[in-house]
């Protein structure tokens, strides 16, 4: 699997890989100094090709730069550009005023979570065609609006945070294995802003059809 | 081939030999037909994978517009699972199972939660794809692709409502793990993603292998009590769900004690065969001081929902559309006389 | 595929606090930018003295960069203005011409191995490495050595390259790849084997 990293590698430092792949391989690269040795003598290959006379190809510049900068403060996230997903909610977190508002159709569900919404996802789930009521068995039609969900009631209260930890891994225990993993992943997350930013490319309907 | 007698000996031999040898590379030439599995078959080979399997990763995982690499390390040995997953990103997190025993390291909020968890629960397996859950879900598989230099079957479960999340899946054809995995909801959107960066399938781990990295000075240890309460037996029978969405059926019930909850906790389980919820009852302490959970919450891409019911607290948890936990959370009904302050 | 987003998530990565990322770029631009600061200052020291002032100019000044240009359009612009600078400050012509050094490679050479001789024992001399990668490149079949050269050469992209050696981008891709691998495989030799450290990154 190395290879296909050195590959992404190469494509990057060409400036031909895609976006999202860019975002996950700078990470990598910023922390990986032998990724980031490689990647140096990427430079140097380039600069012997164009036969760059009279510089000094092993100079020992960017180890000087690097140190300057240990004693420059590192740039805050103020400073980086406005992340769009700077009002997500942690999972920890009340959801007071993550109303949505509810779409036309007869019965509804709603998507209450406070995240901003990813580029291009809907922030409501129409569910149903009109006419089309969601209820789970004929029996119980007389509670079939139960799934009409009200706005939920502003000032919630902060939730321990064990508590719904403990939860998640009790449940852990009997999701299925890859459920299980995108749980505990999910779990384990930081929540430093320092994440890339991308989507996945979805591919859903490129593969199905 | 009628020669005479002199050589017929030395030619018959020959040909003896040449036949023999024709047919052994006839054996070899025949191209090996790989075993063709189904669908289902292929999720059923990945679960084993992923259950029985020693194996060491990292991937990178995508969640709400935020992606983090990870590390996985899974061991099965002398009967025992020991797992460890751990953040690569500076949260420092970590967790980490040998057997029942199961410890999350926080130590972004200083704080260690130590589950002991029932004995008998290795037994309990996770859902199984069955008959039944064809009717619910469309299983098959959509592609045949080379992924980080491997040959992988493409598999897509589809939901056939919206009670439920789908899955698309990219199963390595020689080892049966998935690659890369994707959670899709009803409108096709991937809401969840992990694409292993790297992964080796090794005969041995070592213990080692499964010590935290981080120290724990200064830590909060929260514990639970793996004995049930004395109560827990009665409590549990009072508890269940009538009306579940189509196809979900409630497979496991305990009680157990949690880290820092106060009494013994009733956990249902209902499952359609592919996605679970869990449904925790706690009787409800004293308000004073005691802030209720919220009403709803996600963890990563799963839901969470709380109510309250005759002075019990009800929890569900699961990798399912929100409306689905909050509809089960809200089936959970007290039979006979156990309901509190009733 | 949007243009630069290679430069542009280490950017990003350094406008929140990554130095690290910050090194990728300062490898991947610092022959461009030291020869690009020799047009003004031809003492190749003098030179990266003036492109490191650049590179620390170009971080403190990160936070202004919002990706309207290319990023090394925006770095170019920066060691321009810190060469010049340097240069009025020292009361030097910003060319100095010798015409027999620019044609002659030996004295730049020479004027090479010379700083190295005084450098620390453990680096690696330019023309041992530059020679090691020439016959590298020699030594590779023809289709790797013409794609890594249409790319770094004449700064080709990958699309531009798949139509001049008429193949799909994936094989230019892969070409470039596998040349730059079997080079590096030599290089490596020379940068690790028998002469202690590796590069110099702190």
């Amino acid at each position: 699997m190395n290879e296909e990293l050195d590959s992404q590698l190469s494509a990057m430092f060409d400036d031909e890989l895609l976006p999202a792949e860019c975002e996950l391989l700078a990470r990598r690269l910023s922390r990986d100094e032998h990724l980031k040795a490689r990647w140096g003598r990427y430079a140097i290959i380039g600069a012997v090709i164009r036969a760059e006379r009279g510089v000094r190809l092993n100079a020992p510049l960017a180890g000087r730069v690097n140190a300057v900068l240990l004693a420059e403060p590192a740039l805050t996230a103020d400073t980086a550009p406005r992340d769009r997903n700077q009002a997500r909610l942690r999972w920890w977190q009340p959801l007071a005023g993550a109303g949505v508002a509810a779409g036309v159709a007869a019965v509804s569900i709603m998507w209450l979570r406070a995240q901003a919404p990813l580029p291009g996802a809907p922030q409501v789930t129409q569910v149903t065609a009109p006419g089309q009521a969601i209820v789970p068995t004929a029996s119980s039609a007389a509670q079939g609006d139960s799934y009409v969900v009200p706005r939920p009631k502003p000032a919630a209260v902060m939730v321990p945070s064990t508590e719904l930890a403990n939860y998640v891994v009790a449940h852990s225990m009997f999701s299925n294995p890859v459920a299980r993993r995108n749980l505990l992943s999910a779990f384990m997350a930081s929540e430093s802003p320092a994440a890339g930013t991308q989507e996945p490319q979805s591919n859903v309907k490129a593969i199905a059809q | 081939m009628s020669r005479p007698s002199r050589s017929s000996g030395r030619l018959a031999s020959l040909a003896l030999a040449w036949a023999v040898a024709s047919v052994a590379a006839a054996e070899e030439a025949a191209p090996k037909r790989p075993i063709e599995y189904t669908p289902t078959g292929w999720l059923e080979r990945m679960d084993q994978a992923l259950t029985t399997r020693n194996y060491d990763g990292t991937f990178a995982h995508w969640q709400g517009g935020r992606v983090e690499m990870l590390r996985i390390i899974h061991r099965v040995q002398d009967g025992t699972v020991s797992e460890r997953l751990a953040s690569l990103d500076g949260s420092g997190r970590e967790f980490i199972r040998t057997g029942a025993n199961l410890t999350c390291y926080l130590p972004d909020r200083r704080t260690v939660l130590v589950e002991q968890r029932p004995a008998e629960e290795s037994l309990v397996s996770f859902p199984t794809v069955n008959d039944q859950t064809a009717t619910f879900y469309d299983i098959r598989e959509v592609g045949h692709m080379r992924l980080n230099r491997r040959d992988t079957h493409v598999i897509a479960v589809s939901p056939k409502d919206e009670y439920r999340y789908g899955y698309q899946l990219w199963i390595d054809e020689s080892t049966a793990m998935p690659l890369k995995s994707q959670l899709i909801d009803a409108h096709g959107q991937v809401i969840e993603q992990i694409v292993f960066a790297s992964l080796t399938l090794s005969s041995r781990i070592a213990d080692s292998a499964f010590r935290p990295e981080i120290s724990t000075e200064g830590f909060q240890w929260l514990r639970n009590d793996a004995t049930p309460h004395p109560q827990a037996g009665a409590s549990a029978l009072a508890w269940s769900a009538t009306n579940l969405p189509p196809g979900f059926r409630m497979t496991v019930r305990s009680a157990q004690i949690l880290p820092g909850s106060v009494g013994a906790v009733d956990h249902l389980v209902f499952t359609d065969g592919f996605a679970s919820v869990s449904v925790f009852v706690e009787r409800q302490s004293a308000p004073s001081g005691q802030p209720p959970v919220p009403e709803s919450a996600a963890v990563g891409s799963s839901s969470a929902f709380s109510t309250v019911v005759d002075g019990h607290k009800i929890t569900a948890v699961g990798e399912v559309p929100p409306a689905t936990v909050r509809y089960i959370a809200g089936q959970l009904k007290a039979q006979g006389a156990a309901a509190a302050g009733r | 595929m949007s243009a630069d987003a290679s430069d542009l998530s280490l950017v990003r990565r350094v406008q929140r606090g990554d130095k690290g990322a910050f090194d990728a770029l300062v490898l991947k631009y610092q022959h461009k930018l030291v020869k690009l600061v020799m047009r003004y200052v031809r003492n190749p020291a003098e030179a990266e003295d003036i492109a490191q002032e650049a590179f620390i100019k170009a971080y403190r000044a990160l936070p202004q960069f919002r990706g309207d240009s290319a990023f090394y359009t925006w770095l170019y612009r920066i060691a321009i203005n810190t060469a010049k600078n340097a240069v009025v400050s020292r009361d030097r012509s910003p060319v100095e011409y010798d015409l027999d050094r620019n044609n002659n490679d030996e004295s730049y050479d020479m004027q090479g191995r010379m700083k190295d001789s005084e450098t620390p024992e453990g680096l690696v001399l330019t023309d041992e490495i530059r020679s090691t990668v020439n016959a590298a490149i020699d030594a590779l079949p023809e289709d790797l050595r013409t794609a890594i050269v249409l790319r770094e050469l004449e700064g080709l992209s990958y699309e531009e390259i798949a139509a001049a050696m008429d193949c799909p981008v994936g094989t230019v891709r892969s070409r470039i790849f596998r040349a730059r691998e079997a080079i590096d495989r030599r290089l490596r030799e020379v940068f690790e084997g028998g002469l202690g450290r590796a590069e110099e990154l702190g």
